[in-house]
C-alpha cells in the first residue's frame, strides 16, 4: 500500500476491498494474499562484510478464477486503485484463454487454522544493527579454527501474511526468520562449510559462533587433499547433502511433478522404496521450520502428512484441485509456485520436510565405516540426465573425507557421486540422530534431517 | 511500450533522479539508482493444454551506495518521493554502520548519456493473447501429429519481457535502454528402447513477437524433439575407451560457459562468490603469471565473450554500471588473456571494467555476469574435422552436466551422439556417453575447430539470492584429441 492508504486501511481490508473489486468484476473464485514486512542480507566474504542489502516486501498475490480460466496477478505496492487496473487488464487474458488443466477448484471448507507458537520474534528486524557483530564473531570462531578466510551470508527479515479467499477464509499471521551459511578456506581446495537457520533468537550469537568453528574445523581437516579415485563406495552424507539429494526425492513426491515427468515417484504410492526404518513427513506445523504455517494459500490448515513411513511411499503432497484429480483430500500444501519462466501456478509444494532421527550419531556412523567409504559434508550442482529414473550426479564441495576401519583416514577432492536417487533411497544403512534443519543455496525447501549413510555409492572422477 | 507505459517510465525515471539529487545532497561518495518498468508474458503448456499464465507489470527501484568504502543495496516498489529520500538516508547510515578495513572502491570510468535497445518489430502486447496462446498450442500439436506417442509428456514454458530501464549516477551517467526479450523451454519426455530420455530444451534471443516466425522456432522445437526420440529408439550403450571427440557448438557452448566464463569473474577469483557459485581455479593459474602469460589450452583455443551480438539472449550496449559494452577476448590462442570484470573488481586489478556488470531485477545487486560466451572459429568444415578420426563420436547434444565450484571438474552427457569410424560421421548412436573431463583436459585436447558457429539459449545462475541472466553459448564445432570416456 502507498503511505497514504497505509493509514486508511490494514492489510485484511485492504483484501477485503480486493475480493470486492474481484466480485465487481465477475470473478468467480479469488486467493488474495498480501505480504508486508522487510528482509536485510549481510553478504561477507574474504572475512569481511561485502555489502549489506534490504527489501521491502509490500506485495499482493491475488489468483483469479473465471470460468476454469485461471491467472496469478502479483502486484507490488498495492493500492486499491493498482489493484483494479490490473484485475482489469487480467480480465482481457482470462476471457481469451483456455481453461487451466491444474484447476479444480480452491478450499470451500472453512477451518480453524493451525496454532502454531514461535513463528515470530519481534527482536529479529534488530538483528539489522547487530547482525554486522554476529557475523564477524562467526567469521573470528572460523579463523581461530585455522581458516584462512571466510565467505558467507546471513539473512533476516519479518512480515506479515494475510490471506482472505472467496469461499470465505480469513486469516493472517506474523513470522520472522535468520538463516545463515558460513564457508570457511584454508587454502582453495581446502574449505569447510556450515550453516543455520530458524526463528528463534535465544543463542543465536552462540550458534553463529558454532557455526563459525564448525566450519573452520572441516576446513582445517581438508587440508592436503589427495586427488579421489573413482569406484564403488559406502556414502555418509551430511545433513546438508543429504537434504538436498533426497530432497530431489520428496520434493517430487506432488501431483504436478508426475505429470509433467520430473518424479521417479509415479505409480509408486503404496510401494516400498527405502528401508523400514526410514520415515519421512511433510510438516508446516514445525514452528522452527522456515515454510511453517498454520494454512496454506488457500486457507486449508497446515497439517503434518506422512510421505514415507517404515520405508513405504505413503502420499504425494496435495491442493485442493490435484486432491479431487486423485479423489483424496487436500494435505495443506497450496502455495504459488513459479514453474518455468514468467507463470506461477497454484500447485501443491512441499513445507517442511521432516526425517524421523535414527539411532546414530555421526561418529558412530564413521565408527562403523570398515569398508572404503566416502564422507561427503557439502554438494552443489545436482543435475539429471533423466528425472523418471532418478539418474544424476552431485559434486562435492568443501572437507571430502575417505573412510576406512573405522576412521577418517584422509581428505580428498575432485570426486563426483554419479548415482541414480531410488538406488540411492533403497541403499540406506543408517539413519543419523543428529537432525539439523538445512536450507541455502542448493536446498530450497527447509529439510530437518540428520547424517545418512548408504552402502554402494558411484564415485566418478574425470578422465583426463 | 504503448504511451501509457511510456508515460509511466518517463515519470517514474524522474524519481531515479530524485535519489540522485537526495545522495547528492547527502554528500554520498557515489549512488546509483536503477529503475525498471518491466510487461512479462508468461504461459505454460503440458500436452497442449495451459497450465497458467499471465501478463504482470511491475516498477521498481534498485539503489546502490557505495560511501566511505562501503556498500549498501535497496530495493523498492514504492515509488513515493518521500519514501525514495528516505531510502537514500537509510543507505547512508547503513554505509555508516558498516565497517570494512579493506575499503570498497571502483575503477573511474567515463560518464555516459545514452539510450539503446534491442531492435524489434512487433510489440509482445499488441499481439492479442488469444494468438499468442494458439501459436504455442499448435506448436504441442504440430508435435502430437509428428511424434505421437513417442513423445507422449512434452511441456512448454514461454516468457515473453518487455523491459524498460533507466539508470543514472551522481557521476553523471544517464542510460537508458529498452529490451524485448522472447525465450521458450520445453521439456520432453521420449519413450525408447531402454525406456524415456528427457531434455530441457531453451531457446531465447532479443526481438519482438516477429522473432518466432524469423527463426523458425517451432520447427526448431520439432528438431529437438526429433533428436530426442532418434536416440532413445536408436541409441546403444557402447564401450569406447579412449577415443577423439567432435562436440557441437551447443556443446561446445556449454563448455565454453562453464569451463571457461566462469572461472573469468574477477569476483570469483578474488573470493566475493566464495560461500556461493564458489571460486576460480584461475587463483592458482594467476600465481604462475600475469594475464598473457599463462597457458590454459591447446592454441587452436580461442574463447570470446561479446553482449553485443545482435539478437543475442545476452544483449546489452552498456552493463548495468553505465560501462559501454564490448567484445572480450577471455582466451587467445590457448592463453588466458582477459578477465570479466565490473567497476568493484576492475579496481582490485588495476584495470578498466569490461562492462561485465548485469542485475537480473530491479531487487538485485549488479554482479559479474556473462553475456554470449563462444568458441572462436576456426578453418574446418565439420566433415574435415572428422576425415582424420579414426574412432569416435560427434556429440551434437547433452541432458545431464556439472561443474565443480572452482570451475575445473565437468561432466557432460551426450544425447544425439553418432560414431564416427574411418573418417565418417555414421548412423549409428551411441547412447549416454560421458565427458567428464577437466578444463585443462577439455582445452588442452583441442586440435580444431569448425568454421560454422551456432548458437544456445542458457539462462546463467549466480549469486546470492540467485541470479538467473539471458546468455548464449556456442561458436564452432570442437574436435577433442584422446578422450576417455566416463562411466
Amino acid at each position: 500500500m502507498n503511505n497514504e492508504e497505509k493509514q486508511q486501511l490494514d492489510s485484511n481490508e485492504l483484501l477485503l476491498k480486493t475480493l470486492e473489486l474481484t466480485k465487481k468484476y465477475g470473478i468467480d473464485d479469488v486467493i488474495a494474499q498480501y505480504h508486508l514486512g522487510k528482509e536485510w542480507q549481510i553478504r561477507f566474504s574474504n572475512s569481511e562484510q561485502d555489502i549489506i542489502k534490504q527489501w521491502e516486501v509490500d506485495n499482493l498475490e491475488l489468483f483469479i478464477v473465471k470460468n476454469k480460466r485461471t491467472t496469478m496477478i502479483p502486484i507490488q505496492t498495492p493500492t486499491l486503485k493498482n489493484i483494479e487496473e490490473k484485475i482489469k487488464q487480467s480480465l482481457i487474458y482470462l476471457e481469451n484463454s483456455p481453461p487451466s488443466q491444474l484447476y479444480a477448484g480452491i478450499e470451500s471448507n472453512i477451518q480453524t487454522p493451525a496454532k502454531i507458537d514461535g513463528l515470530f520474534y519481534k527482536k529479529t528486524e534488530n538483528l539489522i544493527e547487530s547482525g554486522s557483530s554476529l557475523v564477524y564473531k562467526a567469521i573470528d570462531a572460523a579463523l581461530e579454527e585455522g581458516a584462512k578466510k571466510v565467505a558467507g551470508v546471513l539473512y533476516f527479515g519479518s512480515q506479515n501474511t494475510a490471506l482472505r479467499t472467496s469461499k470465505g477464509f480469513s486469516g493472517e499471521f506474523d513470522h520472522s526468520y535468520y538463516r545463515a551459511t558460513l564457508r570457511a578456506f584454508v587454502e582453495a581446495e581446502s574449505s569447510g562449510q556450515d550453516l543455520l537457520c530458524g526463528r528463534n533468537l535465544d543463542n543465536l550469537e552462540a550458534k553463529m559462533i558454532t557455526m563459525g568453528k564448525n566450519a573452520g574445523k572441516i576446513a582445517s581437516m581438508a587440508v592436503n587433499p589427495k586427488q579421489g579415485k573413482a569406484g564403488t563406495y559406502d556414502i555418509i552424507l551430511s545433513p546438508t547433502v543429504a537434504g538436498n539429494i533426497f530432497g530431489e526425492i520428496t520434493d517430487a513426491a506432488n501431483p504436478l511433478f508426475v505429470m509433467l515427468g520430473l518424479s521417479p515417484l509415479k505409480d509408486k504410492i503404496g510401494q516400498q522404496i527405502g528401508p523400514d526404518f526410514l520415515t519421512i513427513h511433510d510438516n508446516s506445523l514445525l514452528s522452527e521450520g522456515l515454510n511453517a504455517r498454520p494454512f496454506d494459500v488457500e486457507g486449508t490448515p497446515g497439517q503434518i502428512t506422512p510421505l514415507i513411513e517404515n520405508g513405504k511411499l505413503m502420499n504425494y503432497v496435495h491442493n485442493t484441485s490435484t486432491a479431487i484429480q486423485y479423489s483424496t483430500k487436500s494435505t495443506g500444501n497450496s502455495t504459488f509456485i513459479g514453474f518455468g519462466s514468467g507463470t506461477r501456478l497454484l500447485a501443491p509444494y512441499s513445507s517442511n520436510i521432516e526425517y524421523t532421527p535414527g539411532d546414530f550419531t555421526k561418529n558412530e556412523i564413521i565408527e562403523e565405516s570398515k569398508k572404503p567409504t566416502i564422507y561427503i559434508t557439502s554438494n552443489w550442482y545436482t543435475r539429471f540426465t533423466n528425472q523418471i529414473e532418478g539418474t544424476f550426479s552431485t559434486i562435492p564441495r568443501d572437507g571430502l573425507f575417505y573412510v576406512e576401519n573405522g576412521e577418517i583416514q584422509y581428505p580428498i577432492r575432485n570426486v563426483r557421486l554419479s548415482d541414480n536417487l531410488l538406488r540411492m533411497l533403497k541403499n540406506i544403512t543408517q539413519i543419523g540422530k543428529d537432525i539439523q534443519q538445512i536450507q541455502w543455496w542448493e536446498v530450497n525447501t527447509p529439510t530437518f534431517i540428520p547424517t545418512i549413510k548408504v552402502k554402494d555409492g558411484n564415485i566418478t572422477a574425470a578422465t583426463k | 511500450m504503448n504511451t501509457e507505459d511510456e508515460d509511466i517510465f518517463t515519470n517514474n525515471l524522474k524519481l531515479a533522479e530524485l535519489i540522485i539529487e537526495e545522495g547528492q545532497k547527502s554528500q554520498l561518495d557515489y549512488i546509483e539508482a536503477r529503475y525498471i518498468h518491466l510487461r512479462a508474458e508468461g504461459y505454460t503448456l503440458r500436452n497442449g493444454l495451459i497450465l497458467g499464465g499471465g501478463v504482470t507489470q511491475s516498477d521498481g527501484i534498485g539503489i546502490r551506495v557505495l560511501h566511505n568504502g562501503n556498500l549498501v543495496f535497496l530495493s523498492t516498489a514504492n515509488m513515493k518521493a518521500e519514501s525514495l529520500r528516505e531510502l537514500v538516508h537509510q543507505a547512508k547510515s547503513m554505509a555508516l554502520a558498516s565497517k570494512r578495513k579493506n575499503p570498497i572502491q571502483f575503477s573511474e570510468e567515463k560518464a555516459v548519456e545514452t539510450k539503446w535497445s534491442t531492435p524489434y518489430q512487433i510489440k509482445f502486447k499488441d499481439i492479442p493473447v488469444e494468438q499468442k496462446q494458439q501459436y504455442f498450442i499448435d506448436m504441442d500439436k504440430k508435435l502430437l501429429q509428428e511424434f505421437g506417442e513417442d513423445l507422449p509428456n512434452r511441456t512448454i514454458m514461454v516468457n515473453l519481457s518487455h523491459e524498460l530501464k533507466y539508470i543514472c549516477t551522481n557521476e553523471g551517467s544517464k542510460v537508458r535502454s529498452e529490451i524485448m526479450q522472447p525465450i521458450i523451454h520445453t521439456f520432453n519426455t521420449a519413450m525408447g528402447k531402454y525406456g524415456t530420455e528427457q531434455r530441457f530444451f531453451g531457446i531465447g534471443g532479443t526481438g519482438g513477437w516477429e522473432w518466432f516466425e524469423q527463426q523458425n522456432i517451432i520447427q526448431s522445437v520439432i528438431n529437438d524433439a526429433k533428436t530426442m526420440i532418434k536416440a532413445a529408439k536408436f541409441a546403444e550403450p557402447m564401450k569406447l575407451g579412449k577415443i577423439d571427440v567432435i562436440v557441437s557448438s551447443e556443446v561446445a557452448g556449454i563448455m565454453a560457459h562453464e569451463n571457461v566464463g566462469h572461472p573469468s569473474e574477477a569476483d570469483r577469483i578474488l573470493g566475493r562468490e566464495g560461500a556461493q557459485a564458489g571460486e576460480s581455479f584461475y587463483i592458482d593459474l594467476l600465481k604462475n603469471g600475469n594475464l598473457g602469460e599463462v597457458q590454459l589450452g591447446n592454441p587452436e583455443v580461442t574463447i570470446m565473450e561479446d553482449p553485443t551480438i545482435p539478437g543475442s539472449s545476452g544483449y546489452y550496449l552498456y552493463d548495468d554500471e553505465c560501462v559501454k559494452a564490448r567484445p572480450r577476448t577471455l582466451i587467445k590462442d590457448g592463453m588466458l588473456n582477459e578477465l570479466l570484470l565490473n567497476r568493484e573488481f576492475a579496481y582490485k586489478f588495476g584495470l578498466q571494467s569490461n562492462a561485465a556488470a548485469r542485475a537480473e531485477t530491479f531487487e538485485r545487486e549488479p554482479i559479474v555476469r556473462m553475456a554470449n560466451t563462444y568458441f572462436k572459429p576456426g578453418s574446418f568444415t565439420l566433415e574435415e574435422l572428422a576425415e582424420d578420426i579414426k574412432y569416435g563420436i560427434l556429440m551434437n547434444s547433452f541432458t545431464e552436466w556439472n561443474i565443480d565450484d572452482r570451475r575445473y571438474q565437468s561432466k557432460y552427457v551426450g544425447l544425439e551422439c553418432y560414431l564416427i569410424q574411418n573418417g565418417e560421421i555414421t548412423e549409428k548412436m551411441v547412447r549416454r556417453p560421458i565427458l567428464e573431463l577437466t578444463t585443462k583436459g577439455i582445452l588442452g585436447s583441442v586440435d580444431g575447430v569448425s568454421k560454422s558457429t551456432g548458437y544456445s539459449h542458457g539462462t546463467c545462475g549466480k549469486g546470492d539470492p540467485g541470479q538467473g541472466v539471458p546468455v548464449w553459448m556456442g561458436g564452432g564445432q570442437v574436435r577433442m584429441r584422446g578422450i576417455q570416456l566416463g562411466d
